[in-house]
């Protein structure tokens, strides 16, 4: 996949997000601005037999993994053309079939899951990956722990993610979690470990395919922090703690503006080419909008279908 | 050890012998089958319930955890969506309670928040109950699971029905909550043979009568069948239902029961509020028919260790008796008001 | 003396054994501390050694059979002369005493 490919893929979720929220009836979102480097980067480094799990923070992972985007507004708009039928939203968005394990809401909730899931792949799946995308919120709960200590006595080919945006809500990480870094969280268990710039997001490429190559081939767990800053919000709900002049800092590191730029200082791609992409990205964006617009909701007495 | 059952009669065996039976020819069927747990593995599981699979399978698929219950819950949700079949034991049903987020908010719900993509095809087993062990890992907690939507609840009472609910679990396609006793496995019973097939989801008459009805299930069976000789020695003839199953619950056998006999105890070793005989008493009061009802469970306080205070505590056949007894007394109303 | 072996009763969690396996035959001689039966209970085995010397003139419970707590397992008797009869239920008993844990 080129720069080129990263940098359209990180504007899509921009897009993508910008759309939904435009909408009266956008729904409880949380968003990846700022952090999509993160999701492209990781995904760029997955084979299609992997599998991704992932937070709340769905929606940046799932477009970056492939899911079509029709599908997923469908989703986050409860229809039916939707990833999981309009049943999950962006909580619970999933597609194993497409390496998308899936979205879990509960903070931490996946981590187990997960393990699970690399389980089953060591049995039956030989070489395959299971990655974990997760906040630096989770790194305060029980079951990280435990999850750790289990990926690392069984030897599980789990790749755990920590995208560190640094605030859990309004918790800063450092309130949050009693150590310095993040990955010294890893090495009480033996785990290997990396930190990379989450806003660089070909750094982040570079680090999880090391990261991903390391699972495949030693079949041992290991844990990449991804350093990022969070744009927005938490979430659609949750108001802003931070001033506005320290969030025009913030914003200073986009990580869509650093790799356009770079693109453009290379003399790789002149403007004609880099409005040509952002005219496809809207283009798909209105495709999606519209397909999930065009598609019904749910029948209510579907609300007892797959429960047993 | 005693030899290999022949595959045609019923064999008498300890109930954990039907555990590690059904669990064994589960494993030795399908090779997705696997039990994660503590002391599972070499040590054969706190009531040898796993006796023989560590060496017959290996430590790939009988695997000892940590004592980490919430994550061993997890990794066996996952596990079982991503394609495994496990069992995962929690020793003391107490600690349930720490894995009940993987089971609840994941486990039951992954078929339906993914519109069908994952299914969830794991036995959670865990064994209930009070013997002297304390008020942290006494209890017995099935009712709070009962009401858990995508969620079976099984719970025999006899090593014939461990073997075949637990046989019955293995082929389930979504999560089972599978509740033994620790009472219940000193208990020998005859055991049907392999290719013997159980209805799950239908409760058991184990004694017929016309005079009352006993309702319960696990280790109260036994407190009820003790009742119920006792109460025939007396003149008063008592119908004991075993329950088997709480999710899905087979009403309609305890109905036709009471219908008969317009009087109904439950009998239940968890708490009489929100419980299984709270459940039953209000769906029967939805249907036309008139009857009288008690509830017996424990008191309402945690289970010592303390002998006195635990017999104290815990239903009884006396209990179950001087109910009775005060039921007989009350007259029937036998048309519908 | 004509004996009935027994499991004596009442034993908490026990309400029968399995007989795992006679280690000697009817009328062998039975010494001190030899290993006559072992049992099953339903957490552990046990081993039935001899207190006292004797024969072993009628097994009850053969091997893979239950048997209630205070039921007789065994008659023995302390010489080959002795003819125990039919029934086992008022022999004095030799006990086999042992806890569940």
């Amino acid at each position: 996949m080129d720069e080129i490919d990263l940098l359209r893929q990180m504007m899509t979720i921009r897009a993508f997000e910008a759309a939904l929220m435009a909408r009266p009836d956008h729904g409880f979102q949380l968003l990846s601005t700022g952090e999509e480097a993160v999701a492209v980067g990781l995904c760029a480094a997955l084979g299609p037999d992997d599998q991704l799990l992932t937070s709340g923070r769905s929606i940046g992972p799932a477009l970056a993994r492939g899911l079509d985007s029709g599908a997923v507004m469908g989703e986050l708009l409860g229809k039916l053309n939707g990833t999981n039928q309009g049943r999950g939203g962006r909580g619970h968005m999933a597609s194993p079939g497409q390496g998308f394990f899936g979205a879990h809401a509960v903070v931490g909730g996946n981590l187990s899951i997960a393990a699970g899931v690399a389980l089953a792949g060591k049995m039956h799946a030989a070489g395959q990956v299971t990655a974990c995308l997760f906040g630096d919120g989770a790194c305060g709960a029980g079951v990280f722990h435990e999850t750790l200590n289990l990926a690392a006595l069984w030897a599980l080919p789990l790749l755990l993610v920590c995208n560190n945006n640094q605030l859990a809500i309004s918790t800063p990480v450092q309130e949050g979690v009693a150590v310095a870094h993040l990955t010294d969280l890893a090495r009480p268990f033996g785990i290997a470990h990396d930190s990379v710039d989450g806003m660089d997001v070909l750094a982040v490429r570079a680090a999880a395919r090391r990261a991903v190559d390391f699972v495949r081939e030693e079949g041992k767990p290991f844990f990449l922090e991804c350093r990022s800053e969070r744009l927005a919000p938490h979430s659609s709900a949750t108001r802003e703690t931070r001033s506005p002049a320290a969030m025009e800092a913030l914003w200073s590191r986009c990580p869509i503006a650093r790799i356009e730029q770079s693109l453009r200082a290379s003399g790789a791609y002149g403007s004609g080419e880099l409005d040509r992409i952002a005219g496809d990205v809207a283009d798909e964006i209105d495709a999606a909008m519209a397909a999930a617009d065009a598609a019904p909701f749910p029948a209510p007495e579907d609300v007892l279908h797959h429960v047993w | 050890m005693s030899g290999k059952p022949a595959a045609s009669a019923p064999v008498r065996m300890f109930f954990r012998e039907a555990i590690a039976r059904a669990a064994r020819e589960a494993m030795q069927a399908d090779p997705r089958v696997i039990i994660i747990g503590q002391d599972v593995g070499a040590f054969g599981g706190s009531y040898k319930e796993f006796a023989g699979l560590y060496d017959a399978f290996g430590p790939a698929r009988v695997r000892d955890t940590p004592i980490a219950e919430n994550a061993m819950i997890g990794l066996a949700v996952g596990a079982a969506a991503a394609g495994l079949r496990p069992l995962v034991s929690i020793t003391y049903m107490d600690f349930l309670m720490l894995g009940l987020d993987p089971l609840v908010n994941y486990g039951v719900k992954a078929r339906f928040k993914t519109g069908g993509q994952l299914s969830v095809p794991l036995i959670v087993k865990t064994t209930a109950g009070a013997k002297g062990q304390g008020v942290a890992h006494s209890q017995c907690i099935e009712a709070w699971m009962m009401s858990v939507p995508g969620l079976q609840v099984f719970a025999p009472s006899t090593p014939a029905d461990a073997y075949l609910m637990l046989k019955a679990a293995f082929l389930a396609e979504g999560p089972v909550l599978f509740v033994d006793h620790k009472r219940l496995f000193p208990v020998a019973g005859d055991v049907p043979p392999s290719d013997a097939v159980a209805d799950v989801g239908r409760a058991a008459i184990l004694r017929a009568g016309d005079d009352l009805t006993l309702v319960a299930h696990s280790y109260m069976c036994r407190v009820a069948l003790a009742a119920a000789d006792r109460l025939g020695q007396s003149g008063i003839r008592a119908e004991v239902i075993d329950l088997r199953c709480l999710s899905p619950l087979d009403i309609a056998t305890v109905e036709t029961s009471v219908a008969r006999t317009g009087r109904l105890i439950t009998i239940e070793e968890g708490q009489k509020i929100c419980g299984v005989g709270a459940e039953i008493i209000a769906q029967l009061s939805c249907l036309p028919l008139s009857f009288h009802c008690e509830r017996i469970a424990a008191l309402p306080a945690p289970i010592s260790s303390n002998p006195v205070l635990e017999a104290a505590a815990l239903p009884d056949p006396d209990r179950v008796v001087a109910a009775a007894r005060a039921l007989m007394t009350k007259p029937l109303h036998k048309e519908y008001p | 003396m004509i004996y009935a072996l027994t499991v004596p009763g009442p034993i908490e969690d026990a309400e029968e054994v399995r007989v795992l396996e006679w280690h000697c035959a009817v009328d062998d001689a039975v010494n001190p501390g030899d290993l006559v039966v072992e049992l099953e209970t339903h957490k552990a085995l046990v081993e039935v050694r001899a207190a006292q010397a004797g024969y072993l003139r009628r097994i009850v419970c053969a091997d893979g059979g239950w048997c209630a707590i205070g039921a007789p397992l065994a008659i023995l008797s302390d010489t080959l002369d002795e003819m125990p009869g039919e029934q086992a239920d008022d022999l004095p008993m030799l006990l086999v005493e042992f806890e569940v844990c």
